[in-house]
């Protein structure tokens, strides 16, 4: 195979976007972007520990990371005006975001729950900036945990289990999410002759990324042949190939770049947002094509936002709920072009000094599973130049800092590749609103 | 009479917009719902998706083609436990639509097809698996 790093998509509906500055865009776009250009950022990020914490609670867990990321930012709980929670797996409440307020001892002025499964994380960006744009808070915290891993329920697992499938037309086929994910992967095998090998890959490249990650919960360096080893759970998977169940929780403030200022670090900024539907089922999903355009356009319309294109990137943070999950993303956002992600991978264009280094922080597949929430505090501690963990001795901590990262894109994924929703962050304010 | 033993693995959620299908498969006949222009569609529902127009229901061969499977060596509940791995597949119907079910060998009890007898493109039609006296499966085997 020839070089395919950073080639635009062929065949996928790209505004296009100017080497020089920003091109005109659509009325949302712009929209989009002078929402942005008020200087939404992220000021603070922060995460628990990750793997089996059985000796603490979900809302235990959600206070103790909004502890952890408001030393970050340097601020107290009396300047969070706004909070954006997720749900809980455990905690079984219709209004999370309240319920934790309360926990915690907050009266805040907006509060949200988001819940659209992996693509939540994101999501729950996109919902602090437009409560700030509309004025309904200046600094809103936005934070998931649960200690799914450890307190759920063994009716709460059978219902976790069958979330995903149709309760009449997939459920009593023993459709499994994993075999969910596995029909679209075989078949996407199938059209473009991917091997097994291009998962593997996936799953040997971010092993070594989390090795260096103090909270990943899997430490250890796989091979590809180790993976292709490893048992089959449902097929192309093995269990390597599929994502971590985990307790544990993460946050990120977001508020404006006049109110980040005066906080401790410096900001990282929102640039461009983007959202992508396909199908709810999987049996609904038409084609391999159209469901990678339909979470495609997610990080396609995130960049035109942004104003900017793939080839910019300096480090990727893309949903991976299984090993073949990023490929077909990188794909959609036109970081490869269709077939293509796996040879990438292989290549060694997503490990930590490659083109576009990818799940720098092990992601779901070796550090731990939260959605997207790790995969947005590790962009942005990579886009502070934070991402170097050798410091913390006692987690055996590396580096897997990006050096001079300044663009990243991160996505989260509900559903079977269903609805996603994708950030593009920046070390630097939008360029014009 | 035949006694059957207890099926524990997963039943349909029964909404009644559904009971035309259930009663079909019951009566061992395959039909699927359309819209008003006679186009069919999948999954049932009692407006069609996209134009909301009420639902009729028409015959179909039962007859279609494997679009993709995944073979499943873990179930989604303890009912599975023990179980050769079972072959979870999109079929695409001869009418259009694509549902998911089960690839089984046309056998007594309807077992689990062997994996290495799968491929993608491959030609199958309905069997009938009648897992209560209330709920019959739609699952397919290779045709011909």
């Amino acid at each position: 195979m020839g070089s395919v790093a950073a080639i635009v998509a062929p065949g996928i509906a790209m505004t296009p976007v100017e080497d020089t500055g920003m091109a005109e865009g659509t009325p949302d776009i712009k929209e989009a972007r002078r929402m942005l250009g008020k200087g939404i950022c992220i000021a603070g990020v922060g995460e628990t520990e990750q793997g089996i914490i059985s000796d603490r609670g979900s809302f235990e867990l959600l206070t103790e990371v909004t502890r952890t990321t408001l030393d970050d930012a340097g601020l107290q709980l009396s300047d969070v005006d706004g909070i954006v929670t997720a749900f809980s797996f455990v905690e079984s409440t219709l209004m999370h975001s309240t319920t934790l307020a309360d926990y915690m001892g907050m009266k805040p002025g907006y509060f949200a729950s988001v819940a659209v499964g992996g693509a939540t994380a994101p999501l729950m960006a996109v919902q602090a900036a437009m409560a700030i744009d509309a004025g309904l808070a200046e600094v809103v915290l936005c934070v998931r945990g649960d200690n799914t891993r450890s307190g759920i329920s063994s009716s709460g697992m059978i219902a976790m289990a069958r979330e995903m499938s149709h309760g009449a037309y997939e459920a009593p086929f023993g459709l499994t999410t994993i075999g969910g994910y596995g029909l679209l992967a075989q078949r996407y095998m199938y059209e473009h002759d991917i091997p097994q090998e291009a998962l593997a890959a996936v799953v040997a490249t971010q092993s070594e990324h989390a090795a260096l990650k103090w909270n990943a919960m899997l430490r250890d360096v796989v091979t590809v042949e180790d993976v292709m080893a490893d048992r089959w759970i449902a097929t192309p998977f093995h269990a390597m190939d599929c994502s971590l169940v985990s307790d544990g929780a993460a946050a990120f403030i977001v508020t404006t770049e006049a109110r980040a200022k005066n906080m401790k670090k410096k900001p990282v900024y929102i640039t461009g947002i983007g959202e992508g539907f396909s199908h709810q089922y999987i049996s609904e999903a038409e084609s391999v094509a159209s469901v990678r355009d339909g979470l495609g356009r997610a990080g396609r319309r995130a960049m035109e936002v942004a104003g900017i294109t793939p080839q910019d990137l300096d480090v990727a943070e893309i949903y991976d709920s299984f090993s073949f999950t990023p490929l077909i993303a990188l794909e959609g956002f036109g970081v490869c072009g269709p077939g293509e992600a796996g040879a990438w991978v292989m290549e060694g264009n997503a490990k930590l000094g490659g083109t576009l280094p990818m799940n720098t922080h092990g992601g779901l597949i070796r550090q731990a599973h939260l959605g997207a929430m790790h995969h947005i505090v590790e962009a942005v501690l990579q886009l502070r130049g934070e991402a170097d963990d050798s410091s913390k001795t006692e987690f055996n901590g590396g580096n897997h800092q990006v050096p001079d990262a300044k663009l990243a894109i991160t996505n989260g994924s509900g559903g079977i590749l269903a609805a996603t929703s994708a950030l593009v962050l920046s070390s630097e304010p939008p360029s014009a609103a | 009479m035949s006694e059957k033993p207890a099926y524990t693995k997963p039943l349909p959620d029964l909404r009644p917009e559904d009971a035309a299908f259930w009663e079909a498969m019951k009566e061992h006949r395959f039909i699927l719902p359309c819209d008003d222009a006679g186009k069919p569609f999948w999954y049932p529902r009692k407006y069609a998706p996209g134009t909301l127009s009420a639902t009729s229901w028409s015959d179909a061969s039962g007859n279609g083609t494997v679009y993709t499977y995944s073979t499943h060596f873990i179930g989604p509940s303890k009912a599975y436990k023990g179980d050769p791995p079972h072959i979870v597949a999109l079929v695409d119907l001869d009418e259009g639509p694509r549902m998911m079910t089960i690839l089984v060998k046309d056998e007594d009890g309807y077992p689990s097809l062997d994996p290495e007898d799968v491929q993608i493109g491959m030609k199958v039609k309905v069997v009938f698996d009648d897992v209560t006296d209330e709920i019959t499966l739609p699952k397919f085997t290779p045709a011909g």
